[in-house]
């Protein structure tokens, strides 16, 4: 029977031998990241309900599968079955792209997340830049399908996306700053290994929970969800969508907050340290942990009203970002 | 509103009548600038169905089931209304267990339908799970109208000269177990909700009305109170059992979403007050009055009763001609005087405002378009 | 100097408030669910459950109704019809057809209350439905005979 265990690294030696190392790990990076991102969507939308059942005295989702958990799954079933409903005025090819670009940066932030010491796609040294410079277009995906859609309550939504994210980009660039500030690189290993003592959450708290306000707003997630405000703009910028493209939408919310919390978890909470356990199951449960307490939040508290929202970012959030950005270079200087 | 030639930097949005926001089928056309509102027309009529026409054509007791169907959400009360102003106008004398009974469901309903509106206001303003709360206390209050009364909404338990049926024990012990229970839930909505940062930002000093322009727009009820005006007709014009009984009408002095919402909370405390008193002297006899005739007829005349209702002054107009059906049975609403001063507090206001300052005015739509 | 001692107690309150608002919902989380999971739970129904009216059925599947038709005059929405015939043996009316139509019925129970027989009660069915209007319409009388044959 030796032969047919030695067929998985047969199999790799000559994919290996005829695409070349790095051409392979791309390509199975990127079916391994598709695959997960399906699977973390459909998780987290179950944990999502689960959570928000249980805190408002309900149990959730039940029937399909154990404890509801293919209820996603038959969610999903259901809306990929849906007529793609195409409005007569939307101005088609940015209505088709718009839900594409919302998902492709979000798939491409995966490149760079540090699950282990070693189970990253690739470490680069400009990580953290990568994933700011991609989620940076998000936005603009949401911004397309708002305007094409032809729509006024979707122009209302992709209107108060761009603001939102325009305020709230700064104070998460300079609360992640003072982290690559301690840890002197922007690369994800270099950040995990500098935490090797001290977790960055206990000398930066104010920056992790900057940090974690500024994800929740870029991730459109309430107390932040302004641009999709249900009780305001009926569904926001999706609101012509249907079918696929809504899915993708969601889809993209639901990876972005695993992008988010993963981040987090690298800059703030000692990555993938941990006893005991391999780094993955670490990082994997910090993430979790993390997405918890997001839809904690979301179930706890009212929407902030649009200009609110920005006073918020600009009067209170940058101030103090900058403050301690500046605090923590000085601190640095004098200690070093 | 006539749609004049739009100026390049305003468009017109349809708010409704198919909205999660409008509480059931109100249409608001705004006129917006970005997101400011320039105009706001509420148009209404979608849930019209008729009723007072339909008082005109069946005898008094028939009409009963109605008056529940106009304000769902204070049935009871409505109920209550109605019978008030057939005893008025006949002079008929209620039992004091019955005057007891309708002050208790009466109180309950308002608590039920203050809950609904804390629920759902706090959905408008985006917090989904206030509203499963309320829900949960709301079921309580609905589960113990339904032993008295048999039904869950549409209660109908108010009969000309008493009411439908004694009630039992049961309900009685349910009413003790629920005033703690309710008191405790209200201290966990203060923290949740009153206390709340962002709830104290999206509802302080929005949609400010004055005292002035309160009376003008004939607003009444929490709406009222709310702008430091302490006008309840339970003290005005007292009825029932209101007289005998101790409680404050809690007034706000500020006219905005905020001191609507309070003395909205704060009246679910007077009503659990009231709702003690008289379960405290509940006496015991009958419960209706004998040699009530079943074609009731009241002596030809005009008749007026005013009411209290959850959203405010309900006022019953009967033109009796001396037959067993009215000649014209005309409601005053409540909800309509509150929703007429949306155009003037709308105008300068966000579109999240908007649903903030529509959403505290608490209006049933089926109680204005009848 | 107030301004900025302003600014930190509104960061503080704020913060605060958010977190005791955190904490309630945290412990409704493990408050036990007060759903009832309904096709497999259900509430109990009150003992004066206005549901949709049946005849009170007597020893020997017999019925009260005299057909006096009380319950068709004082119905709101007329939705009652009923019929009746001279009983020789009982030597008085008696109800032979009692057809009601629950669909356009509003359950407001005034003709079990105007019954001068107290031949009417509310059933405890609440989960009738039909694919068309026509369903509502049911023969009471033949009803009785279905349930006891």
């Amino acid at each position: 029977m030796a032969w047919l265990s030695n067929i998985p690294a047969t199999v790799w030696e000559g994919l290996r031998a005829f695409l070349g190392p790095l051409a392979l790990t791309m390509i199975v990076g990127l079916l391994l990241t598709l695959g997960w991102v399906q699977v973390n969507a459909l998780f987290l939308v179950w944990l999502e309900r689960k959570v928000a059942g249980h805190i408002q005295l309900r149990i959730g989702p039940k029937e399909v599968g154990p404890f509801g958990l293919l209820q996603t799954l038959v969610d999903g079933v259901k809306l990929l079955g849906k007529e793609l409903i195409t409005p007569a005025p939307v101005s088609w090819p940015l209505f088709v792209l718009s839900p594409i670009l919302v998902f492709a940066p979000v798939l491409v932030s995966f490149v760079v997340i540090p699950f282990g010491p070693g189970t990253q796609i690739r470490d680069l040294n400009v990580g953290l830049m990568l994933i700011f410079a991609f989620g940076g277009l998000g936005v603009l995906a949401i911004l397309m399908g708002g305007w094409a859609s032809n729509n006024k309550y979707a122009l209302l939504g992709a209107i108060r996306s761009v603001a939102q994210n325009v305020a709230y980009e700064i104070p998460l660039l300079l609360s992640a700053m003072s982290v690559v500030i301690m840890a002197g690189s922007l690369s994800f290993q270099a950040i995990v290994q500098a935490q090797e003592g001290l977790w960055y959450v206990f000398c930066q708290p104010v920056a992790a929970l900057l940090y974690l306000v500024g994800a929740t707003a870029e991730t459109n997630r309430a107390p932040f969800d302004i641009p999709e405000a249900e009780s305001e703009l009926v569904a926001g910028f999706h609101t012509e969508y249907s079918g696929m493209r809504f899915a993708l939408f969601f889809l993209a919310e639901y990876t972005n907050m695993f992008i988010v919390a993963s981040v987090a978890t690298a800059l703030f909470f000692g990555g993938w340290r941990g006893p005991f356990w391999p780094g993955p199951w670490w990082f994997l449960l910090k993430v979790y942990l993390l997405i918890f307490v997001v839809i904690w939040v979301r179930w706890t508290f009212p929407r902030l009203r649009f200009d609110q929202l920005m006073n918020f970012a600009w009067k209170y959030m940058i101030p103090i970002a900058v403050l301690n950005l500046m605090v923590t270079a000085v601190v640095l200087k004098i200690v070093r | 509103m006539h749609r004049q030639a739009l100026t390049e930097d305003t468009f017109y949005l349809n708010l409704g009548p198919q909205h999660p926001s409008t509480h059931g089928v109100l249409r608001l056309l705004l006129r917006l600038d970005g997101e400011r509102i320039v105009e706001c027309q509420p148009i209404l009529g979608y849930s019209h169905r008729g009723h007072e026409h339909m008082a005109q054509n069946r005898t008094y007791l028939q009409f009963m089931p109605n008056p529940c169907r106009m304000d769902y959400l204070s049935g009871l009360m409505y109920n209550h209304a109605y019978c008030l102003a057939l005893e008025r106008a006949c002079g008929l004398e209620v039992p004091a267990r019955a005057e007891h009974l309708r002050v208790i469901c009466a109180e309950l309903n308002r608590i039920s339908s203050h809950l609904l509106w804390f629920g759902a206001y706090l959905m408008d303003l985006g917090a989904f799970t206030p509203f499963l709360y309320a829900f949960d206390d709301r079921e309580d209050i609905l589960a113990i109208l339904g032993l008295a009364t048999g039904s869950r909404l549409t209660y109908s338990y108010c009969r000309f000269g008493g009411v439908r049926d004694d009630v039992g024990q049961d309900f009685l012990e349910g009413i003790r177990a629920f005033i703690p229970k309710m008191r405790a839930r209200l201290k966990d909505y203060d923290t949740l909700v009153t206390r709340n940062v962002i709830f104290v930002n999206r509802t302080q000093g929005v949609g400010v009305i004055s005292p002035e322009l309160a009376r003008a727009h004939a607003l009444t009820g929490p709406c009222l109170r709310a702008s430091g005006v302490g006008y309840d007709i339970r003290k005005a014009e007292p009825y029932g059992l209101y007289p005998e009984l101790d409680f404050d009408i809690p007034v706000r002095a500020g006219g905005d979403c905020l001191d609507r919402y309070l003395v909205r909370v704060l009246e679910i405390e007077q009503s659990l007050r009231i709702i003690e008193q008289a379960m405290a002297r509940l006496p015991g006899g009958p419960v209706k009055a004998t040699g009530v005739p079943q074609f009731i007829t009241p002596p030809p005349g005009l008749y007026h009763t005013s009411y209290e209702t959850a959203r405010g002054h309900l006022g019953i107009f009967l033109a009796a001609d001396g037959t067993r059906v009215p000649y014209r049975l005309k409601f005053r609403v409540p909800s309509f005087g509150n929703l007429g001063i949306l155009p003037k507090l709308l105008p300068g206001t966000l579109v999240a405002d908007t649903i903030a300052i529509l959403g505290s005015m608490d209006v049933v739509m089926p109680e204005i378009d009848r | 100097m107030n301004a900025l001692l302003n600014y930190v107690r509104e960061v503080i309150g704020g913060t605060w408030s958010l977190a005791t608002g955190m904490g309630v919902t945290m412990r409704y989380m493990f408050k036990p669910v007060t759903t009832v999971q309904y096709p497999r739970q259900r509430l109990p129904l009150p003992a004066a459950f206005r549901g949709p009216i049946e005849l009170v059925r007597l020893e020997g599947g017999d019925h009260r109704c005299v057909a006096c038709g009380e319950c068709f005059r004082t119905c709101p929405s007329g939705v009652i019809k009923v019929q009746g015939h001279k009983s020789v043996a009982a030597s008085r009316n008696q109800g032979r057809f009692y057809f009601i139509d629950f669909a356009r019925c509003s359950l407001c129970g005034l003709c079990v209350e105007v019954c001068p027989e107290g031949a009417l009660r509310f059933s405890r069915d609440y989960e009738q439905c039909g694919l068309s209007s026509l369903v509502g319409v049911q023969d009471l009388m033949a009803k009785l005979k279905e349930e006891h044959p």
